[in-house]
């Protein structure tokens, strides 16, 4: 396998606007959206050591107003910092599901281009592009924090463009991905987000969006229950009786 | 006044309460980033980042009562900027008064409240209830210098108390005529404003910034739209309140901007209060300041 494979397939986009005044208005929006990027860093390796340097005094993100945010309904980027463990992916898909569009993905380091180190280990998901659509890789082990601020710039750059749009290739190509996640987490596997509602929802239904795969989760799937709150208050023992 | 004239001051005033809301947002980032000794966000940081919040795709919404809740957190910011005179502008602060404006300012947060309930998350649920303890105690201190200050200038008119500190330049000022009234409303300021030491409601590390947690797309933009008015609705109240308004809008934003600049630039220099004791903060030191503050007055 080359190196041209790794690139996810960048999708078109479908909006297509034929008011000159409202390709301004979305050019000057796109320019906003990447002057300001909120990163939910999920710091699943060795990788995410690089990031508090990145952030703090010597090498400040926040200049390229790259905040820091804590949950997925806030974040733009979700930055993968490392291995991804069969286990930690789960995590890591749920957590891309909530995050409101656009939304992009940077794998850092080399273990989520092919595994890395980590090549060998039954437990490790080797391309984090098989599983969510990658916007970015920045190689390294691990890379330092100068190269993932240039990664960050050449997100911006790509989000200006209007290039970033592997957010789409998930709902586009949704049967693909979810047949990868069930190859590895066996076919019962399912989020609570509903992908190919929300694909209809934002027209970006593709002929690949629906296929076997999501048949089976279809197959499979159980209706979400509302969690219960249960607070068995046991006795507390009491050292005086 | 005519009717055209008054609609025009209650569109101008919220307005730009709003652009200097966001210029206070700008200098605090830049206060903290100055402090780390980073170089912090460019110049329009936040308008970038209310407008991005905004373009969002996803809106994922929890329903009506989240919606209006949020409707309700900037409503009743920009009611309390039509009650804060300006120079220039009064808007409908003649009628409206301190007491109006005291509960305006508390509209926001029970406007959270609601919004965050129907969230349905236990991390904003926490965060919330953190949030309305913590008003409940910075309100005690900050309720007893509004007292305080109105019964000094024997006014609860914000144009009169305005008006009477002007009259005899900074000798009459509040902060020099009521200097413990005064210290006690900066520290219900530094709670209002939530900042360190009284952050524990957002605490990010621990409850993911908690009111906030699902809040995304165009719900935290109006939050962020929130936080400039909040900052401008405290720098403008507390400047009318001790500083003696503006007599200009020159000395105007330099007061209300150094204003909001103290909570900021000594934040960093507390470690955080458990919400306990925060409560027991508030009401022993600034409530006995302001106490104290007025005996002196009603002596
Ligand atoms: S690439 Fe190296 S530093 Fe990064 S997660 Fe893998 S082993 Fe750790």
């Amino acid at each position: 396998m080359g190196i041209r494979d790794i690139p996810v397939r960048q999708a078109p986009s479908p909006h297509k606007s034929t008011n000159p005044l409202g390709r301004v208005f979305d050019e000057f929006l796109r320019f906003c959206q990447s002057r300001s990027l909120f990163i939910l860093h999920y710091c699943t390796g060795c990788g995410a050591i690089e990031l508090p340097p990145a952030m703090t005094s010597r090498f400040d993100m926040e200049r390229l107003g790259i905040q820091p945010m804590v949950s997925p309904r806030q974040a733009d980027i979700l930055l993968v910092t490392g291995y991804v463990s069969v286990k930690t992916l789960k995590r890591v898909i749920l957590t891309y599901e909530q995050m409101p569009a656009p939304k992009y993905v940077i794998g850092i380091c080399s273990c989520t281009v092919n595994g890395g180190m980590y090549w060998q280990s039954y437990a490790t998901a080797k391309k984090l592009n098989d599983y969510l659509p990658v916007d970015l890789y920045i190689a390294g082990c691990m890379p330092r924090p100068e190269a993932v601020i240039a990664g960050m710039r050449d997100l911006r750059r790509n989000i200006e463009r209007g290039t970033a749009n592997a957010w789409r290739d998930y709902f586009l190509r949704y049967d693909h991905y979810l047949g990868n996640q069930q190859r590895l987490f066996g076919e019962t596997w399912q989020t609570p987000v509903d992908v190919i509602a929300e694909a209809k929802h934002y027209n970006l239904l593709g002929k690949e969006t629906q296929g076997e795969h999501t048949a089976r989760l279809a197959r499979h799937q159980k209706p979400l229950e509302a969690l219960t709150l249960n607070l068995e208050l046991r006795e507390q023992p009491t050292l005086l009786k | 006044m005519h009717w055209t004239h008054l609609l025009l001051e209650l569109i101008l005033m919220p307005l730009m309460a709003f652009f200097i809301g966001m210029g206070m947002v700008l200098t605090l980032r830049k206060i903290g980033a100055k402090l780390q000794r980073r170089i912090g966000p460019p110049f329009f940081q936040p308008l970038y980042d209310i407008l991005k919040l905004h373009a969002k795709e996803t809106q994922s919404s929890h329903g009506l009562i989240h919606e209006i809740g949020i409707v309700m957190a900037i409503g009743g910011y920009v009611a309390a900027e039509t009650l804060l005179p300006v120079p220039g502008m009064n808007g409908i602060a003649q009628q409206g008064g301190l007491i109006t404006l005291a509960y305006m300012t508390m509209i926001p947060s029970l406007g959270l409240a609601l919004g965050v309930g129907q969230c349905a998350n236990p991390n904003g649920s926490i965060g919330i209830s953190r949030a309305l303890t913590a008003m409940l105690a910075y309100d005690v201190p900050f309720i007893l210098v509004v007292f305080g200050t109105a019964y000094a200038a024997q006014s609860t008119n914000l144009v009169e108390i305005i008006a009477a500190q002007q009259s005899d330049g900074i000798a009459s000022w509040g902060l020099v005529q009521n200097p413990l009234l005064a210290l006690a409303g900066l520290l219900a300021l530094q709670g209002m404003l939530g900042k360190q030491p009284f952050e524990i409601y957002v605490a990010p590390a621990e409850i993911a910034t908690g009111p906030m947690v699902e809040m995304g797309g165009k719900f935290l933009g109006g939050l962020f739209i929130m936080q400039c008015f909040q900052l401008y609705t405290a720098g403008v109240l507390y400047t009318s309140l001790f500083l003696g308004g503006g007599e200009n809008w020159l000395t105007f934003l330099v007061k209300i901007f150094a204003v909001v600049s103290i909570p900021m630039a000594i934040a960093y220099l507390f470690p955080r209060f458990r919400t306990e004791d925060l409560v027991r903060f508030f009401w022993k030191w600034p409530t006995f300041l302001a106490l104290l503050g007025l005996a002196f007055v009603l002596h």
